[in-house]
């Protein structure tokens, strides 16, 4: 990412804005598998309005909340308070990596008889057999 | 007239009542699974059972106890309701508990009753019965476990279609109901079994797991599988036909419907015309309605144009066509495809006359060129009540399998003008003889030899007219009423060589004597007049427009509009109504109703739903019938477009007809 695009963007990760804050008033606390960073507030900083400590993200690339993974998630919103690494148990082999949501990406599930998936579908009521010279 | 008590209420019933019937009558209702009134009195369901005095001190079953002068009935006391639930219960412990995946489900008399005379828990903990599977062919889905042992199919198989198809097997709690050895149910009304099953036991195969009753919207309708008029109720969800069941109408169809009227419905997804198509260079290309309007206008008719009738049309198509043609001062109309010409200035002499009702009524019959089984299914049940009363039935024509004692007199026509003398003394002396000419009779030529008989014979007399003709389209009596005939038949519209031709879904005409004709095809389903047009504008089935019939024994029906037609078809009329302004002539209705009402106008009989009247038979011609009788009708299952596109319909023909087992088994 050039240094114009972090001047001139905010879509992908954090505007220079966010990174100052981050780096005067936030405590970088670990990094997920796809490359978030997680931000807590410095011991005696500014909590959130519900008296809570205060946390963020700065996502590498796309500002999309479903990239957060579940164990994150559940860190940032307040669900258990020591971090992933140490307050869960190691993911099981039979675990899938986390996938951030799809929709509006190429990568998108598309219903059977979806154009995208070659527009065959089963058949249903209505369906009709129209005639041709041929036949 | 005996005189009794129903729950206090004092009525009196006619002589020979049941004591089901006297409670029916006094309003009250009486649950039932076996009892029918269409079929004879069995009593093995037990579910009737009401408390009468005197009699012995027990509940008695009131479909088999004939109402007797001063009886005391309750339907209300707590014995019969104990005994109903007991009954109930009984029935209950051999039937699965399935009906979330029954296609009964919800419109189940077992599931009904069960709610409102049955225990509110089950008391059953052993094991049920099961039976297994049996095959009853391509319409009837079994599923014998849910047999309640009601009989009403093998009553039905035996006293209406008249066949020894289906009975039980075994006795008690192992009793089965099956066909002989398995095979398949073939008589042309085998499917009614599937209304008269109480349970799930016999289903429709056709419609199998496609829909629950709640979820279809039901239209009345009106058959066009045959010339019967069959009056029909049309299930269909969203723009798909999905079943046919009959209405109860006791002049015209009873409570039954034919076979082909039932699941020709099948046909109406497939082979359809959706979109316009034009002839460029031989070969037919889609194309725009502009485009075939053009085309047509193209021709430069003038008033060379000549119309076709279909078999499956309704009145109001006919009628707009012929406005149309009569705007562009044409007369050429004709109905009748396969080029019959009989006259048709009275039409007394060529309808129905007896009614099918009144044809019960009848002690001699004489069946000139019919194959009544397979040209009109439920005028063969009329037939039979008439013999079973005791009439005699003589049949001019080659062999078919009656399902009644019938004397076949030999296939050559001619044997009319000789009849022997058993015959003629037979008919001469009945109270109330009958001929019944049929589509084989009029193309052998003997109309005229019938109706010279009816008046030996003395056919029409106080009270009973016994002279009919039995047509086979359900457009024909509507398409005379309306004038669509020609003195010489087809041939006369060949002979004046039209510059366009308008065939309203006629498939059964050859298109040869038409070759240098501009050939419109209007209709809804691509067969041969669609492979012969040059033009192919795209209409709407009987299920896809409203519309008044005529059936052959002259009783005017309406229909009404189930569904859309599929694609770019449109109504009949409207297209007619189009081509009025590609010929630039007016033909004075802009809807549906100003055409109905100008129809009306033109025609009153058509105003009126009920039996038109056609005054008296005319006095017979000189023709004398000559040659061998063949019946037209090949094959019963695929007699027009819409039966011919059906898969079932063409199951059903290679199957029970041509004995076809692999194409059985190729379709599970």
């Amino acid at each position: 990412m050039g240094i114009l695009s972090k001047i001139f963007t905010w879509w992908d990760g954090a505007t220079v804005g966010t990174s100052l804050f981050s780096a005067l008033n936030g405590e970088h606390v670990g990094t997920d598998g796809l490359g978030n960073q997680y931000f807590r507030a410095k011991k005696g900083g500014r909590g959130t309005a519900e008296g809570l400590e205060r946390r963020w993200v700065i996502y590498n690339g796309a500002n999309d909340a479903s990239r957060v993974p579940a164990e994150w998630h559940g860190w940032l919103h307040h669900t258990y308070d020591e971090l992933p690494e140490s307050h869960l148990p190691p993911p099981k082999i039979w675990e899938t990596d986390y996938t951030p949501n799809a929709t509006g990406t190429a990568g998108a599930y598309r219903p059977q008889g979806a154009l995208e998936r070659g527009g065959k579908r089963a058949g249903a009521t209505g369906d009709y057999e129209a005639w041709t010279p041929d036949a | 007239m005996p005189k009794v008590t129903v729950d206090g209420q004092e009525i009196e019933v006619p002589n020979g009542a049941t004591v089901l019937q006297a409670c029916e009558l006094a309003g009250k209702e009486i649950p039932r699974f076996c009892y029918h009134e269409r079929l004879s009195i069995a009593g093995n369901c037990r579910m009737c059972l009401v408390e009468v005095k005197p009699g012995p001190p027990k509940p008695q079953a009131s479909c088999a106890l004939p109402a007797t002068e001063g009886q005391e009935i309750r339907t209300d006391s707590e014995m019969v309701k104990k005994a109903r639930e007991g009954v109930m219960e009984f029935l209950l412990i051999n039937h699965p508990l399935d009906c979330p995946i029954c296609d009964q489900g919800g419109e189940c008399d077992l599931q009904d009753q069960a709610m409102a005379y049955g225990r509110g828990a089950s008391r059953y903990h052993e094991n049920k019965r099961a039976v297994t599977e049996k095959y009853m062919g391509p319409l009837i889905k079994t599923w014998m476990t849910r047999c309640i042992h009601c009989t009403r199919c093998v009553r039905f198989s035996e006293e209406i279609a008249g066949v020894d198809e289906i009975g039980a097997l075994y006795r008690g709690e192992d009793m089965q109901i099956t066909t002989y050895l398995e095979h398949a149910a073939k008589h042309e009304l085998s499917a009614n079994v599937i209304d008269l099953c109480p349970v799930g036991a016999l289903t429709s195969r056709p419609y199998a797991f496609e829909a629950r009753p709640w979820e279809l919207s039901k239209t009345w309708g009106i058959d066009v599988s045959d010339a019967m008029g069959t009056n029909i109720r049309i299930d269909a969800r969203m723009r798909e036909v999905l079943r046919v069941l009959p209405r109860n109408n006791d002049d015209v169809n009873e409570e039954w419907i034919s076979d082909k009227a039932r699941w020709q419905v099948d046909g109406l997804t497939r082979r359809r015309l959706d979109k316009v198509w034009i002839r460029r260079g031989g070969k037919l290309e889609a194309a725009s309605w502009d485009e075939a309007f053009a085309v047509i206008a193209g021709a430069n008719a003038g008033s060379s144009v000549a119309a076709i009738a279909g078999d499956l049309l309704d009145c109001e198509t006919m009628f707009a066509a012929k406005k149309l043609l009569g705007a562009l001062g044409s007369t050429l109309i004709e109905s009748r495809q396969t080029g019959m010409d009989y006259p048709v200035d009275n039409l007394a002499a060529v309808n129905f006359n007896s009614t099918f009702a009144g044809i019960e009524e009848a002690d001699a019959i004489l069946i000139v060129g019919s194959h009544i089984r397979w040209e009109a299914p439920l005028v063969n049940v009329r037939l039979r009540k008439a013999i079973k009363r005791g009439a005699k039935v003589f049949v001019v024509g080659p062999h078919w399998e009656t399902t009644y004692p019938a004397e076949f007199l030999g296939d050559d026509a001619a044997v009319l003008g000789d009849l022997p003398s058993h015959v003629a003394d037979a008919m001469s002396q009945a109270e109330r003889p009958a001929i019944i000419v049929g589509g084989a009779g009029l193309a052998a030529g003997a109309l005229d030899t019938a109706l010279s008989l009816a008046g030996k014979w003395n056919l029409v007399r106080d009270g009973w007219n016994g002279f009919n003709v039995l047509h086979m389209a359900a457009a024909r009596m509507g398409a005379l009423m309306l004038g669509f005939a020609q003195k010489g038949g087809l041939r006369d519209l060949a002979d004046a060589k039209p510059k366009v031709l308008l065939s309203l879904g006629a498939d059964e005409v050859n298109y040869q004597q038409f070759a240098g004709s501009l050939k419109v095809y209007i209709g809804h389903h691509g067969d041969k007049g669609a492979h012969a047009a040059d033009v192919i504008l795209p209409a709407s089935a009987y299920t896809e427009k409203a519309g008044t019939y005529v059936n052959t024994e002259g009783r005017v029906q309406m229909s009404d509009k189930a569904v859309f037609a599929p694609g770019d078809a449109r109504e009949d009329w409207t297209i007619l109504r189009a081509l009025a302004d590609v010929f630039g002539v007016s033909v004075g209705f802009d809807s549906f109703d100003e055409l109905r009402a100008a129809m009306i106008a033109e025609v009153p009989a058509l105003g009126q739903e009920g039996l038109a009247s056609y005054g008296a038979l005319p006095q017979p011609g000189t023709g004398t019938p000559k040659g061998k009788i063949a019946y037209p009708i090949k094959d019963f299952y695929l007699t027009n477009p819409i039966a011919r596109a059906s898969l079932v319909m063409q199951r059903c023909s290679a199957e029970l007809l041509h004995g076809d087992a692999d194409f059985a088994e190729a379709a599970e």
